[in-house]
């Protein structure tokens, strides 16, 4: 994270500690991993609404067969940014989600959610991508004339934002979709438009 | 329950499809309008009204339109119709609709009773003051602020100087903006720039002097980069301690070391002299030489030959320049190459860098000086230009002049003929009025802060519209030494809980912004003015209310001086059939526009030294007027862009292509000044061997009172950090966001790292803004001050970086 936090954020963090503490050293999983669940795909879950997984989220059939909604992800996360998928998102309620809007991924150096994900559905074999941001030009201030820099500033992926000319714009190979730029753009409306991966890769053991 | 009206969808509509607006709801702000939309395109109905307003941040002075429904602000739009932001505002504009609803408002008057505070009625509270400063007139102190509207600081002069015959009342702006004052009037014999910003509309060249208006005043900056996207070519130079957003922007930077800009200077006017290639027509026609009279140095300093002018500069070439400042010699001469062409046209940009220096008055003269020497001065687009960084440090402190040594207009309490001419005005007694000036602010703290037993003659102090306890210098002797001294008595006005609240004897509930009328003066001296739009919440009142208050307290109680010479109350205002409106009361305050008399009475001392100000009534109508305003024969008022050049300022003699008609000289020319180098106070040595700098950022404006209860700007922007070079991070085994505490002799704090972020200083020196009061950077600083604006310098001092766990 390039971006200086408080004292008051790091203690926080470490009062955030998993509930079961017992089954973690320093945030890693000890514990057995459940087997995966690569079986057929059934048609609900293929059309579940995109949302906006925790890094190294399988594809989304496979997640919501193995996710046990344990809540371990959630519990792992130093930033609370992990949080379950309200009742109205129908077959996904319950799953663990990121709502940038509200606390973003930080994008932490050893994934904690994904060393906490018994199930597997978080896993460090696949791509930590959640998803993509896209600078909206038309409400973004720097596009404006004005200067505003902290999309790239905060930024904690290297190269994601690049500033062309006081201007933002997102390298979408470089892009994780965790959201920060998101929540902590200042423009009147907010010019970040984030999207979920809308496809993720199979897990394949 | 009522839904959203129509109008208010309408509004949400129109939002979804544009940027440039906001909409306050609940503190959060939602854009609504278009910048493009003219005045009379934002969306109206029944119910939805707007009204201009300048912004209540920086010293830019953009307008916007503020939206009103059901007594509560609900939408803000740039104001297409401003001449100063064509529409466009900065990202702290566009949500300055919601610094009226934080969620602890002061409401009520607190007074502090056996250490805690408690809630009482505005009759006591004024009771409370009116006692205290009846029983000993002469120790009390009224501190001020660049932020009090124009009518404010000016009933806050006349019950200070006129009323109490007590000149110990000093606004905050002699932290700001003091050192450019003493530079205009030692330069020009009169207060504020002569250009305006037209000049950065038509500069070819953009030198930015310690400078960082991509941050600090986004709006003029976007005027000059909106050129180049058009396809002009603006050159910008950017002469700083460390690399800045502007430093993004520019064609070249000029890395110094901290008091390098005087050699600077210097080196400049050294070599335009030296290759002979100076503006010999200008400087024979409109300039003296001047330096500093070595037995009691003043800002009129004495008269000195062009040939003895020589002599004394002969020594600053650039070699010797850049052994002072480390900008390499060759840049000196790039800089005197450009100024030596008068084809292109030159801006200077300066505000706190060159202001917070304890060569502030000496800086201030020799960049004046450089574009004097030069000629660069009096043609738009070139300009020696400071800008402010309060909305009306400029119209309410150096106009009215709530300074501890000057009269309203640019007089001086010194002078027995403008204390006569200030007292027949007032219609106060002759003699009324001290000739002996106030303590200026750093004094001014230390004698309140000092216990009485041990000479502090300062017992009661009443601040308004501003934050001491986290903007002075070297916070833990001027201001947090005052707690248990039993005699001394704070008074605070303000609205949210502050610093300087926290130190209060009396907290006075304030009423902000659109919640009451005012009138603000900008930094290219334009005279702004706005309606009160929706009533303050709970108690809070207006400050100027306050002060007419507490004078009519005084009154009743038989103070003399609360008197006229025919024996009426000095904030007397009377309806059309001669009765009094009792305006103390403040059920009767707004039975008149209390603002548009003291206006009105205020306007005749602004002939003095020509700044001239229009009728209330006009600035009504106005985007604002720069003065002088002067009326035209078919009755319409006219505002100057530039004084001083025949082109466009009336005062100009016939005849004439410059005057400068208040020259010290007495000979209409301008002062170009000699000072020579001299080291800062203090500087980094072995036991403390960083500079540490300090300063604002873009989200945040001021101390945060306001903007960090703006959430999308805290969360733009959640807490203030110290920048470090990664050279010396590394080498002290520091890493990025780590928590370290910096130590200087007077005072330290604890701040997050940020390394390679926004700003990005040399090794060997540190930055750290000022507007988080959880982490107060003033703790560390130093007051030394510039021997004659008295303005300290925030800008160096001595510093030391220790890791948390060596540090304990």
């Amino acid at each position: 994270m390039r971006y200086p936090r408080t004292r008051a954020d790091i203690d926080t963090e470490a009062s955030t500690e998993p509930s079961h503490s017992t089954r973690h050293i320093a945030g890693i999983s000890i514990e057995p991993v459940a087997a995966t669940n690569l079986g057929p795909v059934p048609k609900l879950a293929a059309q579940a609404i995109p949302v906006h997984r925790p890094p190294g989220a399988v594809d989304e059939s496979q997640f919501l067969l193995g996710c046990t909604r344990c809540g371990e992800c959630i519990a792992a996360c130093p930033h609370d940014a992990i949080r379950k998928a309200a009742n109205r998102l129908g077959p996904v309620a319950g799953t663990p989600v990121i709502e940038a809007d509200l606390a973003a991924c930080l994008m932490c150096e050893d994934y904690p959610c994904i060393a906490a994900c018994e199930p597997g559905v978080l896993t460090d074999s696949l791509p930590v991508t959640m998803g993509t941001a896209r600078v909206t030009e038309h409400l973004c201030l720097a596009h404006h004339g004005t200067t505003c820099t902290i999309c790239s500033e905060r930024c904690p992926v290297e190269h994601a934002i690049c500033v062309n000319d006081g201007k933002p714009a997102v390298n979408e190979d470089a892009c994780t979709g965790c959201g920060v730029c998101r929540y902590v753009c200042p423009a009147p409306e907010n010019a970040i438009l984030l999207m979920p991966a809308f496809k993720r890769p199979r897990y394949t053991a | 329950m009522k839904t959203l009206n129509t109008d208010r969808r309408q509004l949400m509509k129109t939002a979804a499809m544009a940027a440039a607006g906001s909409l306050v709801t609940g503190g959060v702000s939602l854009p609504v309008v278009n910048a493009d939309q003219a005045v009379g395109e934002l969306p109206a109905g029944e119910g939805l009204s707007w009204n201009k307003a300048p912004c209540r941040f920086c010293g830019t002075g953009c307008h916007v339109q503020v939206g009103v429904e059901n007594g509560r602000v609900v939408a803000i739009a740039g104001d297409k119709a401003a001449d100063v932001n064509k529409g466009l505002l900065c990202v702290k504009g566009y949500h300055v609709g919601g610094i009226l609803y934080g969620n602890d408002r002061l409401t009520k008057p607190l007074l502090r009773k056996d250490g805690k505070l408690v809630e009482i009625e505005w009759d006591e509270a004024l009771d409370v003051i009116a006692q205290r400063i009846m029983k000993s007139p002469e120790t009390f102190a009224f501190y001020g602020s660049g932020q009090w509207t124009i009518p404010e600081g000016y009933a806050a002069q006349k019950f200070m100087k006129g009323g109490l015959s007590n000149n110990h009342i000093d606004p905050n702006a002699r932290l700001c903006m003091a050192s450019a004052v003493t530079g205009f009037i030692a330069t020009y014999g009169v207060d504020e720039p002569a250009g305006c910003y037209q000049d950065l509309d038509e500069c070819d060249v953009l030198i930015t002097w310690g400078n960082n208006p991509a941050e600090m005043h986004p709006v003029l900056f976007s005027r000059v980069t909106d050129r180049r996207s058009r396809g002009e070519k603006v050159t910008i130079i950017d002469i700083g301690t460390r690399r800045t957003r502007t430093t993004d922007a520019a064609d070249d930077y000029l890395e110094m070391k901290p008091h390098g800009d005087v050699a600077i200077a210097l080196g400049i006017m050294h070599l335009l002299i030296e290759n002979d290639n100076y503006d010999k027509s200008f400087v024979e026609k409109h300039c003296n030489f001047r330096a500093l009279e070595a037995a009691t140095p003043t800002l009129k300093g004495e008269a000195i030959t062009e040939d003895e002018y020589r002599k004394r500069i002969a020594k600053y070439t650039p070699e010797l320049v850049e052994e002072l400042s480390g900008v390499p010699a060759e840049k000196i001469r790039m800089l005197a190459g450009l100024f030596a062409n008068r084809d292109r046209r030159i801006t200077s940009l300066w505000c706190m860098g060159m202001n917070q220096h304890t060569m502030g008055t000496a800086v201030n003269s020799l960049v004046h000086g450089v574009h004097l020497m030069s000629g660069h001065f009096g043609r738009p687009g070139d300009a020696p230009t400071s800008l402010t960084g309060q909305p009306s440090a400029c119209g309410t402190v150096r106009e009215v002049g709530t300074l501890a040594h000057a009269l309203p207009g640019g007089r001086l309490v010194a002078k027995e003929d403008h204390r006569q001419q200030c007292e027949e005005f007032w219609n106060l007694r002759a003699g009324s009025i001290q000739g002996v000036p106030g303590y200026h602010t750093v004094k001014m703290f230390e004698q309140f802060t000092k216990p009485t037993s041990e000479g502090g003659d300062i017992t009661t102090m009443f601040v308004q519209v501003t934050n001491p306890g986290q903007t002075l210098p070297n916070l833990n002797k001027l201001f947090n030494s005052k707690q248990g001294l039993e005699d001394k008595f704070l008074i605070v006005s303000d609205v949210y809980p502050t610093a300087s609240t926290e130190l209060a004897d009396l907290i006075l509930p304030a009423a902000m912004w659109v919640e009451k009328n005012g009138v603000y003066g900008n930094s290219e001296r334009r005279t702004q003015q706005w309606f009160k739009m929706v009533d303050p919440p709970g108690d809070a009142r207006d400050d100027t209310w306050m002060t007419i208050a507490i004078a009519r307290k005084l009154f009743d109680l038989g103070h003399e001086g609360m008197k006229d010479n025919d024996g009426e109350f000095i904030f007397s205002v009377k309806d059309e059939t001669g009765k009094e409106i009792p305006i103390w009361e403040f059920e009767h305050y707004y039975d008149t526009n209390v603002d548009k008399h003291l206006f009105e009475e205020y306007r005749q001392f602004t002939t003095m030294k020509h700044k001239n100000l229009a009728p209330y009534d006009e600035y009504v109508k106005a985007r604002g007027l720069r003065w002088p305003v002067v009326e035209q024969d078919d009755g319409s008022w006219r505002e100057t862009r530039f004084r001083f050049s025949a082109f466009d300022d009336p005062f100009v003699s016939e005849g004439q292509e410059f005057e400068f008609y208040h020259s010290t000289s007495q000979d209409g020319r301008a002062q170009i000044w000699f000072h020579d180098y001299t080291p800062p106070p203090e500087q980094p040595d072995q036991e403390y061997p960083f500079w540490l700098c300090t300063g604002r950022v873009l989200e945040h404006w001021h101390t945060g009172t306001m903007t960090r209860r703006l959430s999308p700007l805290n969360r733009a922007m959640p807490t203030a950090y110290i920048e470090m070079n990664p050279q010396d991070a590394k080498a002290a085994n520091i890493r990025q966001g780590e928590t370290v505490v910096i130590e200087t002799r007077r005072g330290k704090t604890e701040l997050p790292v940020w390394i390679d972020g926004r700003g990005r200083p040399p090794a060997g020196s540190v930055f750290v803004p000022f507007f988080d009061e959880t982490k107060l950077i003033n703790d560390c600083t130093l007051d030394e001050h510039d021997p004659f604006s008295k303005q300290p310098d925030y800008k160096k001092c001595a510093a030391r970086i220790v890791k948390k766990t060596a540090a304990g």
